[in-house]
């Protein structure tokens, strides 16, 4: 799996910890990295990801469905799943402020052993770190 | 263009550009189930 993640666009380094489950990846700094295709690429190596969880700086966006998304490159965004965290950085959407934010892009759903990796993610909001 | 100008140029475009570069991934951390 380690090799699997590497070679993935925009990852710098994987660290794999046998012993709870837990994979850390570093991205490049000047790379843009897919957490979908991590998913996927965790999947294809033969194990699941129960929790992926991201730390990323961005600005928050108004997403065409009425709802609020991060924005992390010009063509990359991730739509806010609605809470109280959210809620607070709505009022910074579409101005130049920019926020780090520790969130949760992928649960496994309860009750299934290896599900399919999902096509879309969003964004549940844990801690916001900075706004700026 | 004056050195004066230039300079303020310069200054207001890493104002512009500089927080866009920052915006990114910073850390991907995962749980998994079923390694050997």
């Amino acid at each position: 799996m380690k090799q699997h993640l590497g070679r993935q666009a925009g990852v710098q380094k994987v660290e794999v910890n046998l012993i709870d489950g837990k994979v850390d990846v570093t991205p490049k700094e000047d790379g843009q990295i897919d957490p979908a295709q991590l998913l996927k690429a965790t999947y294809d190596s033969g194990v699941s990801t129960a929790e992926m969880d991201i730390t990323a700086r961005g600005r928050i966006i108004r997403n065409g469905s009425g709802g609020f998304a991060l924005q992390v490159e010009p063509n990359q965004s991730f739509a806010l799943a609605p809470n109280e965290l959210s809620k607070t950085l709505e009022f910074l959407a579409d101005t130049p402020a920019f926020v780090t934010v520790l969130g949760q892009l992928y649960k496994k759903p309860p009750g299934k052993k290896k599900p399919e990796p999902p096509t879309s993610l969003s964004l549940t909001i844990i801690e916001v770190q900075k706004k700026e | 263009m004056s050195v004066r100008n230039f300079a303020l140029f310069v200054l207001l475009g890493s104002v512009m550009i500089g927080p866009a570069v920052e915006a990114r991934v910073k850390h991907i951390e995962m749980r998994v189930e079923g390694m050997t």
